[in-house]
């Protein structure tokens, strides 16, 4: 079996589904499973007063799903720990994504923030997965104090701009000792079977399953992308060339030459 | 003044009412206890504490839910 395994934990999916922007709990839920996903990621937001029912959690298997909370709104080391501790008050779970995002423009991680916060959270017992820019040495330096992945972004979060950090993505996934995830800006299924093809771990969707015009379709055409370029990578990828190499014979032709 | 901070607005009670503990004032909210944590005046309540914290004219609190995000 080529398992994923993080923190000791084995996962047969390497599809990671985000949980924002779906049209309804139950769409949701329907793209969740037809992803065959076993990684979800949550939020963590005020309840609303004047409209406190909500079944968002209650659409979510959670025998069959690992919750993973993430600490997005947060734009501090300070902020992100805050609601690690909440989330794991509230789930009992100790795994969390951790996102440090203080620009509203790009929502680009900051690095400094995210090293900050990944050191006290471990101190504390968390199992951290730091959503990163796509960054070799923050890579490494998270890696040293005992991330459990490192979660580098393709592109902007929610942008579907694909692979834009290819030349960077590279160097993580050749230098990490920790599963690589690629996170954020993943389009469509070719961009996912592409950064799996490069020998990526895994990769997290969210905008492009949940904002497409028929989601429980584009999360199955994620579930084979990621299939296929993981299987593609295991089956080693033949050699480059610059020029034509024929693959049918050059002998006995019908011609006199 | 009768009043808490509830997740940022203050909300003001009449005499006698303000809820005594934490589960009272989800109750009052109509917030179903199992989907949601709290933080009072800066501190976490756990699920299983809600019953036995006492609240006070003045303090802030927090509930939090999970919500949709990536």
């Amino acid at each position: 079996m080529d398992e994923l395994v993080i923190a000791g934990k084995k996962f047969s999916s390497r599809l990671f589904i985000g949980t924002g922007k779906f049209a309804s709990n139950e769409i949701m839920a329907k793209a969740i499973e037809a992803s065959g996903t076993q990684i979800v990621t949550v939020a963590l937001r005020r309840v609303d007063i004047d409209n406190p029912q909500d079944e968002f959690l209650a659409a979510i298997d959670r025998d069959k799903y690992l919750l993973l909370p993430n600490t997005s709104g947060a734009r501090d080391a300070a902020e992100a720990m805050r609601l690690a501790r909440l989330a794991r008050a509230a789930t009992g779970i100790n795994w969390l994504k951790l996102e440090v995002t203080p620009d509203p423009y790009y929502l680009l991680p900051d690095p400094v923030e995210t090293l900050k916060a990944a050191e006290g959270l471990i101190k504390e017992g968390f199992v951290v997965l730091p959503y990163i820019n796509a960054d070799p040495i923050l890579a490494k330096r998270l890696e040293d104090i005992g991330t459990a992945t490192v979660m580098p972004l393709a592109s902007p979060i929610g942008s579907n701009q694909g692979l834009k950090a290819r030349a960077s993505l590279e160097i993580i996934i050749s230098q990490s000792n920790v599963p690589v995830v690629v996170d954020a800006g993943l389009g469509l299924p070719s961009h996912a079977a592409d950064a799996m093809e490069m020998g990526a771990d895994a990769v997290l969707v969210n905008t492009a399953i949940a904002t497409a015009a028929e989601p429980v379709k584009m999360a199955i055409a994620f579930k084979q992308a990621v299939e296929a370029g993981r299987l593609a990578y295991n089956a080693g990828a033949p050699a480059r060339s610059r020029t034509a190499q024929p693959s049918s014979p050059l002998t006995g032709f019908l011609t006199d030459r | 003044m009768n009043t808490l901070k509830i997740n940022g607005a203050e909300k003001e009670f009449a005499d006698g009412k303000l809820p005594a503990t934490v589960s009272q004032l989800l109750g009052l909210l109509d917030i179903n206890q199992a989907a949601v944590v709290a933080e009072l005046d800066g501190q976490i309540i756990e699920r299983k504490d809600f019953e036995t914290t006492g609240l006070k004219a003045g303090q802030s609190i927090e509930i939090i839910r999970f919500v949709g995000g990536g």
